[in-house]
């Protein structure tokens, strides 16, 4: 599904590469872990997938497509492929939480049959039925999350990136968001996670990649947040399975079933300090911070 | 896999959800809207004149193409070798439509027709006293200073008399305006131009959020552009739409009112408005749309 040779990333006026010589390879229908310190190249790996920046060199594969060379005009039906959600959600504030899930299907021309019957069914699955009508700024942060997990979802994209999606939520809302992007995964999607979130990495058991200045330095397949047994990164590590690794089944909206994470074992990051967050046209949430 | 992109042609987004992101784009910039429909409102009202100035002197050129011609008098010594020489040259002449002989007697004829109401002046000249004629209508009314230039004291020619030389102080008149109108009208493009470019990049400001989704989510570029350029072209045809009104009202009280008493010339009639209001129409809705395109080039990024 993704393949990436020697890639490199050299943003302009970068004193040092945002990505060194990264080689991997995800099947379809996989779970990945992408971890390492702010700053390691995370979101810069996502960005490429996204063809929102493009690798100084190597090359990014994305469903048989050579990213790169994707026609500009083109590069939209990549994104219909590719979904993404961040740490600091992106909602309309003007829209309900159903209009902004049609949104993403009325933007890229579904009919309005369509829109109807999927949008519904997707709040159902996200657990957010009730709350169709509300507008973002009267939910909580963990149900932000899944709006905008059901936004990215319900064009039935094969990829979901999710960039430190629970970034800006406490411990026991970030489960819940773990677990339905674990449903997400469970319904064929391929899912690459960016996180911070050493107890959701532990309790998941994924395959990991971690990113270490740029460079991948670990890839492990039913890996920790932190590298317990020293395990060098063999040709043999960068080939996944091709089945996908065994299910954790995470009941919805309960906590996780191995070692419930304590609060302080989070690595706590302000809201807003991704490197991404000034850039964005969402510098200034509406609501930000861990809000239960 | 791989039906996705069969699925999902790259698609404009249908006519509602287009036009509620519209509204709200519109709602929103309201008074920046207003003003850039004020803007085009004045250049497309310069163009509107400038077009039905135009549609008047050419009105007043059908009238005088029946109306005037150029009379060159020829001596009485004329031989008629000089005589057939010269009417030769008017044939070729691209400016000369149509050339008539008149002898000495048509010549006298006419001058009692056309002065039967004063029999003094008639018993006052003989047959013989006035010139034969070459009478000439012309391609181009207009042309007839130049007609006037080239034949003036060439052999046998006595005199050109250029009967359109009277007006000419209106034509200049007419012209003047008319270029003026044209002008001014390119002056307000420009300021339509600045007010617009200002307009996509408040807007681009204000929609960055939705412009950065829909990227997210796999818009086409189309589909991202289309609320901006909508947005311009709506306050074009607003501008059109009030032009158009106003120029039906100039010909209803003006045209058709104060000056057709006025005047002894035909004034433009129905035709010419609708002509002038279907271009400015089509005008301030084609170039906001084109100026808005210009603009989203530098300020969204897609
Ligand atoms: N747009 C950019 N321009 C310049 N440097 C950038 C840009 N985005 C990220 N970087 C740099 O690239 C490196 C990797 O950043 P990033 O991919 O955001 O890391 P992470 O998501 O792991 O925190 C950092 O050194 C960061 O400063
Ligand atoms: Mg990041």
């Amino acid at each position: 599904m993704i393949v990436l040779s020697s890639v490199s990333k050299w943003y302009p006026n970068g004193a040092r590469p945002a990505l060194i010589d990264v080689s991997v390879e995800i099947g379809a229908g996989e779970f990945v872990f992408l971890v390492g310190p702010s700053g390691s190249g995370k979101s810069t790996l996502l960005r490429l997938l996204l063809r929102e920046e493009r690798a100084t060199s190597g090359q990014v594969v994305v469903a048989g497509r050579d990213v790169a060379r994707i026609a500009d005009r083109r590069v939209p039906q990549l994104r219909r492929i590719v979904g993404c959600v961040f740490q600091d959600f992106r909602l309309l504030p003007n829209r309900t939480v159903a209009a902004n899930v049609a949104f993403a299907l009325d933007v890229v021309g579904r009919p309005r049959h369509v829109v109807r019957s999927v949008v519904p069914e997707v709040l159902e699955l996200v657990g957010l039925g009730e709350k169709a009508d509300r507008y973002p700024d009267e939910l909580s942060g963990g149900e932000q999350q899944r709006v905008a997990i059901a936004r990215a979802f319900v064009g039935r994209p094969r990829v979901l990136l999710a960039d430190e999606p629970t970034g800006n939520l406490d411990p026991a809302t970030s489960i819940e968001i773990m677990s339905l992007l674990d449903a997400v995964h469970r319904a064929g999607t391929t899912v690459i996670m960016a996180t911070h979130n050493a107890s959701l990495v532990d309790a998941m058991r994924r395959r990991v990649l971690e990113l270490g200045d740029g460079a991948l330095i670990r890839d492990e397949a039913d890996g920790r947040y932190d590298q317990t047994v020293p395990q060098p990164l063999s040709p043999s590590a960068t080939l996944p399975p091709v089945v996908p690794p065994p299910l954790v089944m995470l009941p919805p909206a309960v906590p996780a079933p191995r070692g419930v994470p304590a609060p302080t074992a989070l690595p706590a990051r302000p809201a807003g300090q991704a490197p991404d967050a000034e850039r964005s046209p969402w510098a200034t949430p509406t609501r930000s911070g861990p809000v239960g | 896999m791989g039906d996705t992109d069969a699925q999902w042609p790259g698609r404009l987004m249908r006519p509602g959800p287009l036009a509620s992101l519209l509204w709200t784009g519109l709602r929103r910039n309201l008074a920046m809207t207003g003003a850039v429909i004020v803007t085009v409102t004045i250049c497309l009202a310069m163009l509107g004149a400038g077009l039905l100035l135009r549609a008047q002197v050419h009105t007043i050129d059908g009238f005088l193409l029946d109306q005037i011609e150029v009379v060159v008098d020829l001596s009485d010594g004329i031989t008629p070798a000089e005589r057939s020489a010269l009417e030769a040259e008017m044939r070729r002449d691209p400016l000369i439509a149509g050339v008539r002989y008149e002898t000495k007697k048509q010549v006298y004829e006419r001058f009692r027709r056309d002065f039967r109401g004063s029999p003094d002046v008639v018993a006052g000249v003989g047959p013989e006293d006035l010139p034969a004629a070459l009478r000439l209508t012309l391609a181009d009314p207009r042309a007839s200073r130049d007609i006037a230039v080239t034949y003036t004291g060439l052999d046998g020619v006595e005199a050109v008399r250029d009967q359109r030389a009277l007006l000419d102080p209106l034509y200049r008149f007419l012209d003047a305006f008319t270029v003026g109108a044209f002008t001014l009208a390119a002056v307000q493009a420009l300021a339509s131009f600045a007010l617009i470019y200002t307009m996509i990049r408040i807007s681009a400001h204000a929609r960055r959020r939705e412009t950065a989704i829909m990227k997210l989510v796999g818009a086409s570029n189309a589909t991202i552009r289309a609320p901006f350029v909508l947005e311009s072209a709506v306050a074009g045809l607003a501008g059109g739409l009030l032009v158009a009104g106003v120029l039906v009202a100039a010909k209803v009280f003006l045209v058709d009112g104060k000056f057709a008493r006025q005047t002894m010339f035909p004034l433009f009639g129905w035709a010419a408005v609708w002509e002038s209001a279907v271009v400015v129409l089509a005008a301030g809705v084609l170039a906001a749309a084109v100026m808005a395109s210009i603009a989203l080039r530098r300020h969204l990024r897609v």
